[in-house]
């Protein structure tokens, strides 16, 4: 079997089709059995002059990051497209509209900026939308026809694609699309036909339970629905929106509501409320709005409330890059707040952890009663998989919650210093099992108490609470069991992907190298952490944000300072850096 | 019976209110617009209304598309074959990214083709004057003031001296271009308005110009250009040496000199051309055109230089005669070759003899066709140095009084439709200098409406070129078998789906734009555009715009006219229907009474 | 001062050889090579070996692309010239870009020439110009045994050559007009019959061919002035015409190919045009000239690049390899090499 590992990009002017073009190469070359992972980028504006890229990277075995070198590019804008040329390989393929609108400047021609090397197919996308379909809209799918014939993937792959896509607009539109995308595959088998390059050829398709297509935000919020979601609580925010659309949709044929509030202060007010009451709740967020909950969520740990809070992670701080990754939430996840405020996070790595730990949240939060919150970013959410479709087991499903015994009827304490720390949870209206919960500090009956001795032992109680959750938190996973390695590379959200290739390719390279993922954040294993480091002369710790959130957190665990690499481009680390940053490390030989 | 509605055309606008909108501009600036985005007709030095014929082709309308060329230059059939064409130079579809010009001169022709054969023309006339006009010739000018002037009404005579009508139509361009009955059917069409028609008799010698002007209110001198001009080189009147003119005169007149079996042919115009396949056809085997530029900068169409060469003609360029060598018959050609000089500033390239470099052609026979000039006439008034009359190209006057001239005679060589524009333009002021009085006048009419039904995807329908007789050999059996067969009517269909319809305008309306430039995405071409500033010119027409990638400055998203292509994708995505659409063409009205 | 731009027009033999002494006389110049074809530049008189099967396509090609990279010389492969505005001193290429150019070789070299009256029947002939064509001939060649020539070419002598040895009957129709770049004389004729014929080839007695009628994939039926036959392939063969067809109209002087003067200069200041597609003054037989083939090509680029720089070499040419075809006066260095 070929092995098939490419890259593919789309890139156009906001408005030129380009995302919704990478959309169906992702959904195509699933359906043709690759692995497939795809990531868009667009423009802050909702209609802006701004630049979309979709990446789709398409392998025949697992993928769990973008690389950095393009194989094809799709330029559905040239201008824009300039860009992109850095990141073509040598012998990368180029198809652009060979008769766009206007005259362009050698300065603003996609052509004049690419490497001898770079196999050129210029087509005239619009022309043959217009002559197939009568409309240049189609130009996009013409386009794909043409990367479809001239890479040889079977066309009724794109086809059916076309069809699911579009037949709820109706038979026209969808003759439309289909005939342009037909005449961008019949130009360039005629056109190109001694310029055809099977780049997908000699797959034999994997048979077996069909895959989907889903994206971060998409796994988020089917985990929701699956975990018994009753309310949805939120206020839009890039990235972490799409959650909410999905859910309006998904939630309400399961009995459950979404709202939509005035602002995120309201949202985590009402998700407490909503658990306080009983009733499965949960908020999406980003940075901004995480930041004004951080007081309520305070609240949720001091009453010892559950409540599951998304935290989708953007380029900060402040409204920072809006529409960009980033990892620079992790610190005011972990100790963001007023006082003493422990609380579980958890950060999923890849498109089905984020289904998986969604429905674990719930777990987590109703067990510990207290809020969970899952950190995600901009490229984990918007990015695109195709998975197996996720479900859960009974077991993922089943709910821990503590109920109190019926012999403390008329003597409840609701915060009961256990030696887990867990006390039972009655919900409110439960004869006999009446309890005050307030943000004030409180005795073990809920009521307000400031004597020292209280604070002290309440505050010890809610901590155990918190570390002893780690006995159902995922453990951090070491990937090669190589008893001593010289560097170990610790990875967290949507990073791991990148460390865990490029940690393989460094082995390929001969280098003794290990990589490690955690994604439980706070609290961590801090013994499973320490073993692995252990075994590793340095320790490398790659993280999209400045400040190094994960190494502050958990460097201490090794007995020397680790390195770190801290990358606040926006975009996801491509593996390469990383493997270069290995290289410079283990050749530097830093004692 | 389809006819061109007088309202539309002719009459002034009382009835208009009926339909949709129609207004009438005299405004300096509609010309303006006029001339810059409605290429073909501005070209045309008729002003034929292109777009609105070809439409009419569309419409499967053939006599209203003839009668739209017909009102304007009276030979639709005739131009449908042999004009020069300068639409078709200017037409948008033939900008370069656009692909190839719209062949609106075939088109023409298959008005001619596909018209009703009985089908009746409308001609407004104007209650008689009681003057008589006397015109000499009766080439296309002539005609086409006889034409005119009869309907304006004047009592009009034509002199032709030779013994058929139609001047150059009939006697200088051959058969297997023109035929004779295509001729004959439009100058009877003109004849038939009530002209008399004299032939056989040349003015200044079997009649004196002041005993025709005595006659008539009016004389008209519209004899063309039937002098040859000659090479002035030793030799040029040996045996074997022929005019071009003369050549396909006699041709014309049945005659069938022997010119050998190989002959070149010296000169670069249409008549060099005509007289290098009519030697094919009077049994030549081996024929090159000798010119002395280059082949690309060659006047004639580009359809004509393909024929003549699928037809073995070989075209030796930069060659320079020096003189024509023989004891008694021509023998060879002596030529210098030529070095290219600068592009003078009459248009024409300067050359240089390389000296030394003279090389000779073996010949049976040399055709002379390097030009014509007009004739000495026996007529009084100013003359110039060669003793031909001269006149006032704007006015048409002699120094004579009652005495004009128009056509070829008074400007020099020119095409078929310059001197048919000539004749109209010399009948109008013949007729205000009789009557004080003006009886048409162009204006912009301006018409609203509804979005064009073109499809985008027919701007890719390729031109439909003219089928030939093929093989060539069954075209040189009998030299009055026309070459080109005219376009089929599914031919001509399809053709008349490639105009751009220039005539409609697009404008968007800024108040209702919400600038969501969804126009501009679905665009041809860069023909919406983002605006800061538009420049007007002197008479308030748009000439050109500021434009900005800037969001912060756009003040106007504005669909440029000149860039335009008529698609109508833009009207179709707007989601606020502020992109309107007017119809607007140039049209000559008849003024009522005659207005002062 | 800014590094100079330097534009080439053409990727064979000349454009190649110009872009290099550019970059080696004018280190800080920005050289770029436009190229019709999507391949870097070939030996085409390697094709007829290549159609024979005995060079493979992967070992035509004169320098690899890492040349290119390390010359820094861009090699825009794919990307044709539409038209130059000399005014401006803009190409402009066919995807509708625009590039400024201080220094302009143009170098297109030529392209088959099709009499206008075959030229109905031009989808029905293979010409061999470029390595596509040679792959065309190499499938075509794959479902069938019989090819007829037309016209008489040097190439087409090297194709029929490669076409016995793969054991294909070979019909020829010589086409005195056409044989290109020789004079063809009785003499001439006779001997490349002769020679034709020792080699098995059939030459027909015919003079014009009336009309070609593809049957189907791998029949021809072609009608000629005397005879009527069937064949898989025809090939038209009548040499080559300078490849300017784009430049009509540019203001540049053109008559079959660019004309020229001695020094390879055209009408334009710092514009140059060399190889195949030129027509070069040539003060010794007071005419123009073109020049065709590998190593004629190279000259003149090399000259026309030196040109541009400032020297003022003008093309030796030696007389007696000078022909008149067509009324153009050719040179050619093809044949000796042949």
């Amino acid at each position: 079997m070929a092995k098939v590992d490419i890259t593919v990009e789309v890139c156009g002017m906001a408005g030129d089709g380009t995302i919704a073009a990478g959309g169906m190469i992702n959904e195509a070359m699933s359906l043709g059995g690759y692995y497939v992972l795809g990531f868009d980028s667009y423009p802050a504006e909702i209609r802006g002059f701004g630049r979309c890229v979709t990446h789709s990277r398409i392998g025949s075995e697992e993928i769990s990051a973008l690389q950095d070198k393009t194989h094809v590019l799709i330029s559905l804008n040239d201008v824009q497209s300039r860009s992109r040329a850095p990141f073509l390989q040598e012998n990368g393929m180029v198809f652009f509209d060979s008769n766009p609108a206007s005259y362009v400047t050698e300065e603003e021609s996609l052509a004049a900026v690419l490497k001898t090397g770079v196999k050129l197919y210029g087509m005239p996308f619009s022309d043959l939308a217009t002559q197939a379909a009568g409309s240049p809209r189609g130009r996009n799918l013409s386009a794909l026809g043409g990367f479809a014939a001239v890479c040889g993937i079977d066309p009724d792959l794109f086809r059916q694609v076309i069809s699911n896509k579009f037949e709820s607009k109706g038979p026209r539109v969808l003759d439309m699309n289909l005939k342009s995308f037909d005449a961008g595959h019949e130009y360039a088998l005629e056109n190109f036909s001694h310029r055809l390059v099977g780049l997908f050829k000699g797959l034999e398709v994997e048979k077996g339970e069909k895959k989907v297509m889903l994206s971060g935000n998409s796994a988020i919020g089917k985990g929701a629905v699956d975990a018994g979601l009753k309310l949805y609580f939120g206020y839009p925010i890039t990235p972490a929106t799409p959650i909410m659309e999905y859910l309006a949709k998904a939630l309400p044929p399961r009995g459950g509501q979404v709202v939509q509030m005035e602002d995120e202060i309201a949202s985590i007010g009402a998700v407490l409320g909503a658990s306080y009451a009983g009733a499965r709740s949960m908020t999406a967020t980003s940075g901004p709005g995480f930041a004004l909950m951080t007081e309520l969520i305070t609240h949720g740990v001091m009453a010892e409330i559950p409540a599951v809070i998304l935290d989708a992670q953007r380029g900060g701080p402040s409204t920072g890059l809006p529409t960009k990754t980033e990892q620079s939430d992790l610190q005011a996840a972990v100790f963001g707040g007023p006082g003493d405020s422990a609380r579980i996070v958890i950060a999923p790595t890849n498109v089905s952890e984020c289904y998986k730990f969604t429905v674990k949240s719930f777990q987590l939060a109703e067990r510990y009663q207290t809020p969970v919150i899952v950190l995600t970013d901009f490229f984990l959410d918007n990015r695109v998989e195709n998975v197996h479709p996720p479900h859960s087991t009974e077991q993922e499903l089943q709910r821990l919650s503590v109920t109190p015994d019926s012999s403390k009827q008329g003597d409840y304490k609701r915060y009961e210093d256990t030696p887990d720390g867990i006390s039972p949870r009655a919900l409110p209206g439960m004869k006999g099992f009446n309890f005050v919960a307030t943000g004030l500090e409180h005795s073990q009956y809920g009521a307000p108490d400031y004597s020292p001795e209280n604070h002290q032992k309440m505050s010890a109680k809610r901590h155990r609470k918190i570390e002893s959750a780690l006995r159902d938190l995922f453990k951090p996973e070491e990937f090669f069991d190589d008893s001593e390695v010289d560097l170990g590379v610790i990875g967290w959200g949507s990073t791991f992907g990148s460390v865990l290739e490029a940690t393989q390719e460094a082995r390929r390279k001969g280098l003794k190298v290990s990589a490690l993922k955690i994604t439980s954040i706070y609290p961590y294993h801090a013994r499973e952490i320490r073993a692995f480091m252990n075994k590793c002369k340095m320790i490398l710790i790659p993280e999209l944000n400045f400040e190094g959130h994960l190494a502050n957190l958990i460097g201490h665990l090794h007995n020397s300072d680790v390195f770190r690499l801290n990358l606040v481009t926006g975009s996801p680390i491509p593996p390469s850096v990383i493997v270069s940053e290995i290289e410079r490390l283990i050749s530097g030989g830093v004692k | 019976m389809d006819h061109v509605n007088p309202n539309d055309v002719w009459a002034p606008g009382a009835n208009d209110r009926r339909g949709p909108l129609v207004t009438y501009s005299r405004d300096a600036a509609d010309f303006d617009y006029m001339r810059i985005n409605v290429p073909c007709q501005s070209a045309c030095p008729a002003l034929t209304n292109v777009p609105a014929y070809i439409r009419s082709i569309y419409e499967k309308r053939y006599g209203h598309s003839y009668e739209l060329n017909r009102i304007v230059n009276l030979f639709p059939g005739t131009l449908g074959r042999i004009c020069s064409r300068p639409c078709e130079d200017r037409c948008r579809h033939g900008e370069p990214e656009l692909g190839e010009p719209v062949n609106i001169c075939h088109i023409k022709r298959a008005a001619y083709d596909l018209k009703e054969p009985g089908h009746p023309f409308m001609a407004p006339m104007f209650s008689s004057h009681h003057k008589r006009v006397c015109i000499v010739g009766s080439g296309p000018s002539g005609l086409a003031a006889a034409h005119d002037l009869s309907t304006i009404g004047f009592d009009v005579t034509i002199l032709e001296a030779l013994d058929e009508p139609g001047g150059m139509l009939r006697y200088g361009i051959p058969e297997f271009r023109l035929p004779h009955k295509v001729l004959k059917y439009e100058i009877d069409s003109i004849v038939r308005m009530g002209i008399t028609l004299k032939t056989g008799i040349r003015a200044g010698t079997d009649i004196s110009f002041r005993e025709i002007m005595s006659d008539y209110d009016a004389t008209l001198i519209a004899t063309g250009c039937y002098v040859s001009r000659a090479l002035n080189v030793p030799g040029e009147n040996l045996d074997g040496v022929f005019s071009g003119l003369e050549l396909v005169m006699d041709i014309a007149s049945n005659k069938s000199p022997n010119l050998g079996k190989k002959v070149a042919v010296i000169g670069a115009g249409f008549t060099a051309f005509d007289c290098a396949r009519s030697a094919l056809r009077l049994g030549a085997e081996d024929v090159t055109i000798f010119i002395r530029g280059l082949e690309e900068e060659l006047r004639v169409t580009k359809e004509e230089i393909h024929d003549a060469k699928k037809e073995g003609i070989k075209i030796k360029a930069l060659s320079l005669t020096q003189g024509i060598v023989g004891s008694n018959r021509a023998e060879g050609i002596e030529f210098v070759r030529a070095r290219t000089g600068e592009i003078g500033s009459n248009g024409r390239r300067k050359l240089y003899p390389i000296e030394g470099s003279n090389f000779l052609v073996e010949v049976d026979s040399v055709i002379v066709a390097v030009g014509q000039s007009a004739q000495p006439i026996a007529a009084p008034g100013d003359k110039n140095d060669s003793g031909i009359l001269i006149g006032n190209s704007d006015t048409f006057q002699s120094s004579e009084p009652g005495l004009y001239l128009t056509g070829d005679f008074l400007t020099g060589p020119s095409t078929v439709i310059e001197s048919i524009a000539s004749g109209r333009k010399a009948a109008e002021r013949i007729a205000h200098d009789l009557t004080g009085k003006r009886f048409r006048e162009w204006v912009v009419r301006m018409e609203e409406a509804a979005i064009t039904d073109r499809h985008r995807s027919w701007d890719f329908i390729p031109r439909q070129e003219m089928p030939t007789v093929t093989p060539v050999s069954s075209r040189l059996v009998d030299r009055r078998v026309e070459v080109e067969l005219g376009l089929s009517s599914e031919a001509a269909f399809e053709e008349s789906k490639r105009c751009y319809l220039c005539n409609l305008h697009y404008e968007i309306d800024v108040n209702k734009c919400i600038f969501c430039r969804y126009c501009i995405d679905n665009a041809p071409r860069d023909c919406i555009k983002l605006v800061e500033k538009i420049n007007l010119n002197e008479n308030g027409a748009i000439d050109g715009f500021i434009e900005t990638t800037n969001w912060q400055k756009v003040n106007a998203v504005v669909i440029d006219n000149s860039r335009c292509i008529r698609c109508g994708e833009c009207v179709r995505v707007c989601p606020v229907d502020c992109i309107s659409v007017t119809k607007v063409e140039l049209v000559e009205k008849n003024l009522l009474a005659g207005r002062q | 001062m800014s590094a100079e731009r330097f534009v080439i027009i053409g990727n064979g033999p000349a454009g190649n050889e110009a872009a290099e002494i550019l970059r080696e006389k004018s280190p800080r110049s920005r050289v770029t090579i436009f190229g019709k074809e999507s391949i870097r530049s070939y030996k085409p008189h390697l094709l007829p070996d290549v159609i024979a099967g005995k060079v493979d396509q992967e070992n035509i090609f004169m320098k690899p692309d890492s040349y290119f990279r390390e010359k820094d010389i861009q090699l825009r492969l794919g990307q044709r010239v539409k038209h130059v505005d000399f005014n401006k001193r803009q190409v402009l290429l066919e995807h509708r870009e625009v590039v400024s150019f201080d220094g302009l070789i143009i170098a297109t070299g030529g392209k088959p020439r099709i009499p206008e009256p075959l030229e109905v029947f031009e989808d029905v002939m293979l010409t061999l110009k470029t390595a596509f064509d040679a792959q065309l001939w190499v499938d075509r060649l794959s479902k069938t045994d019989s090819v007829l020539i037309i016209g008489g070419d040097l190439t087409s002598l090297s194709l029929t050559r490669a076409l016995i040895n793969l054991g294909k009957k070979v019909f020829f129709i010589v086409n005195a007009e056409s044989f290109w770049p020789l004079p063809f004389n009785e003499r001439l004729s006779t001997e490349i019959q002769a020679r034709l014929c020792e080699k098995g080839v059939e030459v027909l007695n015919s003079r014009t061919v009336r009309r070609l009628t593809q049957l189907s994939d791998t029949s021809v039926e072609v009608e000629t002035d005397c005879e009527k036959i069937r064949v898989g392939v025809v090939g038209a063969f009548f040499g080559l015409v300078p490849d300017v067809k784009f430049l009509v109209r540019s203001g540049l002087d053109i008559d079959r190919g660019i004309l020229v003067d001695e020094n390879l200069q055209t009408r334009f200041a710092n514009v140059y045009a060399a190889g195949d597609c030129a027509q070069v003054y040539n003060p010794v037989i007071k005419d123009y000239w073109v020049s065709i083939g590998y190593e004629n090509a190279r000259t003149l680029g090399r000259i026309a690049a030196l040109n541009m720089l400032g020297e003022m070499l003008s093309v030796k040419s030696s007389p007696e390899s000078i022909f008149s075809l067509n009324g153009v006066k050719v040179n050619t260095s093809w044949w000796m090499e042949f």
